[in-house]
């Protein structure tokens, strides 16, 4: 009795090696490409045990690629004569498909969800089958066929979804997708992905779609979607005026929103996050509340909206559950938006005093603000000595920039020039250097009249400014800073958008022909041809600075603007 | 200029060269302009462009094949060292004397002069709307100023080939299966309008489906490399186009480009005679990986037989026998790093028996740059999409050429550009 069932064992062995065997060359072939011989292998497998899920899988995965997936009809009639398990119905669900074959299909579907009533998976398979074969309008009876079975009005909201996006049927994609998100939270993101998808022709009506959903789920997902299509205001406000109408929970809409917009901060975005944290601030309770309208008002005063900072900063001053440290943050952001605002005198109170309670680097941040303040309002003395126990690079430069505007050119020149490139941004840096360079081209040491010019620009009389540098030009020679100076009142008429005025300006310069001025001018004038798309006249500008001004500073500069004046590399 | 106009001229090249070639012409000038194309060059990129504008104007330059990395000899006129001030290319002026010097130099060792003599009159191939900042050739050419007419399927079915000297392809797919991005990237918009305006033009041509379509503006293409035109491919054009020329009533498409599925057996069935560089290659049959074959080595798209990017070395020609592929090969570097594309390069054991090989990979099995003839005219092919963008992905921003006016990939392919523009006997060794 012992010996037969030895010998059983090893048969049993021996079979059980010889399929590792022939699965082991399947996937070989498959690994190698040679899906004509995979397929023959795993239908060689398929022989001995006509169910075999693994063989079944491979077959269907070996036959895909060659499009010769509807060879599998009669193998899975026999495997689901032996098995039919559900996941040799999900291939029965696919093969069908992919032969045309409808009505199994749908036998397969009813048969596995008799197994599993209430699972929504056999009709996503059918759908998924469906679709991958381009057959939307199989995929959307699937799904909506399971939708009828299951008695749920939500089941397969996100697949019927995705198929509306594609469909470009916007209503139905609001309408899914708001149900997606009502049932599992968690499709938030692929609804975002996937809605975020439709060209810009759809999205107006797929935002008043998202307006119709009932509850304020379509809303959240059309706010995020306006941020991602870069119109943070457009979503803030209508984030804002969906809250008023819902009375519900707003707190989770909110902070939402408030992850949405973070990342880079444009105006827009700061002011969008600015009045998103104030309708927060306004849900909050106690300390937190003093910070988040804290939060608001420097996201306010960010986006140049200084009235509601300021209204956010009276709101927190009357707030007792600001702490110290909360108050006297509050204290420096109202004295950057009074100075920013004009109100100098009472910015000027307020630091006064704050400054004991500020900590040194905060103290002379907003000592260097105040001290522009008082060179806007035209008071240089007060801002001289608000600076006046200050050695740092950024008081030398605010020091330089005094000294310039008295006309004390020797002064400013060395002040100027001892801050050099290290402080301030890009653009204040890259000014500052400009100045410098002119100065260093007038003998004089002193020359009221162009500080005053300056300082009139300053204060953003930009015409009188114009007219100062021009008047004095007239007086100087080209090539002792008279060249210069025209083109600086060019720059200027220009950024009035007085395009004749500056062009007369820089040709002028061009006309006078020493090489710095002239070559600098013609750049100019060039890029205001530019702008005013004369392009022609651009070109031949710049190819005459080029060949007229080989060795100039700007030549790399012009090179690059004929390039994309021409169309040779892409404009950045 | 037509290939057989290219050699049909080396006659008269003949009486050129006994008067002393382009300075016998000239003699009368007083000056030269002398581009050097080594690492003195400011600008190697845009010196092609002055080069083309010359020949432009109607006037004759030389190419000083491994004179300094292949400088040119151009005339010393005043609108000539403008355009290279303007490009800002260097140039020296040099008299007579000066380039009677370099010409006794270039008739010792592996040196040579090619007379330029003719602009050719450039095509390239792409549709539409496609983004100008995709195509390494388009930049190319833009960046140097050299003119260029887009032509796509129904310009190359019309034959409207004819009217061009050099035809440039770059990443279209000739089997018509939207480079196998169908399923990979469905639903992403500028697949759904690359596969509409492509079936548009399909049903407009008169075709069953773009695969069929495709496969006729291949034949045009070859008869046009036939006739004598230059052809020059990179990225996936260059397998694809022998893919649709060796399948010649075999259905190599995936069933969402033309309805039915790849005969499983089209490898066996290939007229790989009718192919401009390639034979036997395997083919890929998933329709869902963007592979077309065996043919390129680094298999971009296949995770599993993806290779990693190495340097590419160029081949050194005998100047004086082997002109052309001299020409092709004229650079300041020889060892240049690869760059990645749809088809990054050539597998060895797929090329045909008579491809010139004019770079590879050391040890690698496969090459990165070949050439070869057809009837009258001739090909090169060049592997990768954008030799300043190793990796290039979808989406990526464009190069912007101006950063890189010393690339020696782009070298490359303005040697193609000008290489039509040359008028002497070729010599194969």
């Amino acid at each position: 009795m012992r010996w037969p069932g030895a010998l059983l064992l090893v048969l049993g062995a021996v079979r059980t090696a010889s399929a590792q065997d022939a699965s082991s060359r399947a996937i070989d072939l498959e690994r190698r490409g040679d899906y004509p011989g995979a397929a023959a292998a795993w239908r060689s497998q398929l022989a001995t045990n006509p169910a075999d899920l693994a063989a079944l899988l491979g077959l269907e995965r070996a036959l895909s690629p060659l499009g010769r997936l509807p060879e599998m009809v009669e193998p899975v009639q026999t495997a689901l004569r032996r098995d039919a398990s559900s996941g040799v119905l999900g291939i029965a669900i696919r093969v069908y498909t992919a032969a045309r074959q409808p009505d199994s299909a749908r036998a397969a579907v009813e048969r596995w969800s008799r197994l599993e009533p209430g699972s929504e998976m056999p009709f996503q398979e059918w759908g998924l089958a469906a679709y991958s074969a381009r057959d939307r309008a199989s995929a959307k009876a699937a799904y909506l066929l399971g939708r009828q079975k299951l008695g749920r009005p939500d089941a397969m909201a996100a697949e019927l979804g995705q198929l509306a996006v594609a469909e470009a049927e916007y209503g139905d994609a609001a309408r899914e997708w708001s149900l997606a998100i009502q049932r599992n939270p968690a499709y938030r993101s692929s609804a975002l992905g996937i809605l975020a998808q439709v060209p810009v022709a759809g999205r107006a009506t797929l935002l008043r779609e998202l307006g119709k959903v009932g509850d304020l789920s379509g809303q959240r997902l059309a706010v995020a979607l306006e941020i991602r299509w870069g119109q943070p205001l457009a979503a803030a406000r209508r984030l804002l005026a969906a809250l008023s109408k819902s009375g519900g929970d707003d707190v989770p809409a909110l902070q939402e929103t408030l992850e949405d917009l973070r990342g880079s901060q444009s105006a827009e975005r700061a002011i969008a996050r600015a009045m998103v944290l104030e309708q927060l601030g306004e849900r909050a309770q106690g300390s937190q509340r003093a910070r988040i309208r804290l939060e608001a008002a420097q996201a306010y005063a960010d986006g140049g909206d200084q009235a509601s900072a300021r209204k956010m900063l009276g709101t927190l001053a009357g707030d007792p559950s600001a702490t110290a440290a909360m108050a006297a943050s509050a204290s420096s952001t109202l004295v950057g938006v009074l100075v920013d605002e004009g109100g100098i005198e009472e910015a000027d109170r307020k630091f006064r005093e704050l400054s004991p309670l500020l900590g040194a680097e905060d103290r002379q941040r907003l000592a260097l603000r105040l001290a522009q303040g008082w060179i806007r309002n035209g008071r240089l003395t007060q801002a001289d000595s608000l600076l006046a126990a200050d050695s740092s690079i950024d008081a030398e430069a605010i020091r330089g920039r005094i000294a310039l505007f008295r006309g004390d050119l020797a002064r400013a020149r060395t002040l100027l020039g001892d801050a050099g490139p290290f402080t301030g941004d890009r653009a204040a840096a890259t000014e500052r250097a400009g100045i410098l360079g002119l100065l260093q081209l007038l003998e004089e040491d002193s020359l009221p009249a162009l500080g005053e010019a300056f300082y009139r620009l300053e204060r953003r009389d930009s015409a009188g400014a114009a007219a100062g540098f021009e008047k004095l030009a007239a007086t100087m020679a080209p090539d002792h800073g008279g060249g210069e100076l025209l083109l600086l009142a060019g720059e200027v008429r220009a950024g009035l958008g007085q395009n004749p005025e500056a062009e007369k300006l820089y040709r002028s310069v061009v006309a006078q022909a020493f090489p710095a001025s002239a070559a600098a001018a013609e750049f100019a004038l060039a890029g205001l041809f530019l702008k005013s798309a004369r392009k022609e006249q651009a070109v031949a500008a710049l190819e005459h600075l080029l060949v007229t001004w080989p060795t100039s500073a700007v030549v790399p500069q012009a090179r690059r603007l004929l390039d994309v004046a021409r169309g040779a590399v892409p404009a950045t | 200029m037509k290939r057989r106009d290219f050699l049909g001229a080396a006659l008269g090249g003949l009486a050129v060269g006994r008067t002393g070639s382009l300075a016998g012409l000239r003699a009368s000038r007083a000056t030269w302009l002398l581009v050097p194309m080594d690492e003195t060059q400011s600008d190697h990129l845009k010196a092609y462009g002055v080069t083309f504008r010359v020949l432009e104007r109607g006037d004759k330059a030389e190419w000083f094949l491994n004179y300094r990395d292949g400088s040119f000899l151009l005339p010393g006129d005043a609108a000539t060292q403008r355009d290279a001030a303007v490009a800002g290319v260097s140039a020296t002026p040099l008299d007579d004397g000066q380039v009677a010097e370099i010409r006794a130099g270039l008739s010792q060792g592996n040196l040579d002069a090619v007379p330029l003599e003719k602009a050719p009159k450039v095509a390239v191939y792409a549709p539409p709307n496609a983004a100008p900042w995709d195509d390494a050739v388009t930049m190319a050419l833009q960046y140097a100023g050299i003119k260029f007419e887009k032509v796509w399927d129904p310009e190359v079915i019309g034959d409207k080939l004819r009217t061009f000297d050099w035809l440039h392809l770059h990443h279209e797919d000739f089997t018509g299966q939207y480079s196998k991005f169908y399923l990979t990237y469905a639903g992403a918009p500028w697949l759904s309008e690359m596969v509409d305006r492509n079936q548009r033009t399909a049903r407009e041509l008169g075709f069953p489906n773009v695969p069929a379509a495709k496969k006729a503006v291949a034949r045009t293409i070859g008869a046009f490399v036939e006739r004598g035109g230059f052809l020059f491919a990179m990225c996936t054009a260059t397998e694809t186009l022998d893919l649709a020329l060796a399948s010649d009533g075999v259905d190599i498409a995936a069933s969402f480009a033309d309805g039915t599925p790849m005969d499983p057996d089209a490898a066996d069935k290939m007229h790989w005679d009718k192919a401009l560089a390639f034979q036997n290659a395997r083919l890929e049959l998933s329709p869902s990986m963007a592979v077309y074959s065996d043919i390129d080595g680094h298999q971009v798209n296949s995770p599993d037989r993806r290779q990693p990017l190495g340097a590419f070395t160029l081949f050194n020609f005998s100047a004086k026998i082997d002109p052309v592929p001299t020409m092709l090969v004229q650079n300041h570097r020889q060892v240049i790093p690869d760059f990645y594309g749809l088809t990054t390069s050539f597998s060895r054991q797929t090329l045909k028996p008579g491809v010139t090989v004019l770079a590879d990979e050391a040890g690698a099995p496969w090459v990165k740059y070949i050439h070869g003839e057809r009837g009258q005219g001739t090909w090169t092919f060049l592997g990768g999409h954008d030799p300043e963008d190793p990796q290039h992905q979808v989406g990526d921003a464009p190069t912007d050429l101006s950063t890189h006016p010393h690339s020696p990939g782009y070298r490359l392919i303005l040697n193609n550009v000008l290489f039509p523009a040359a008028k002497k006997k070729e010599l194969k060794t």
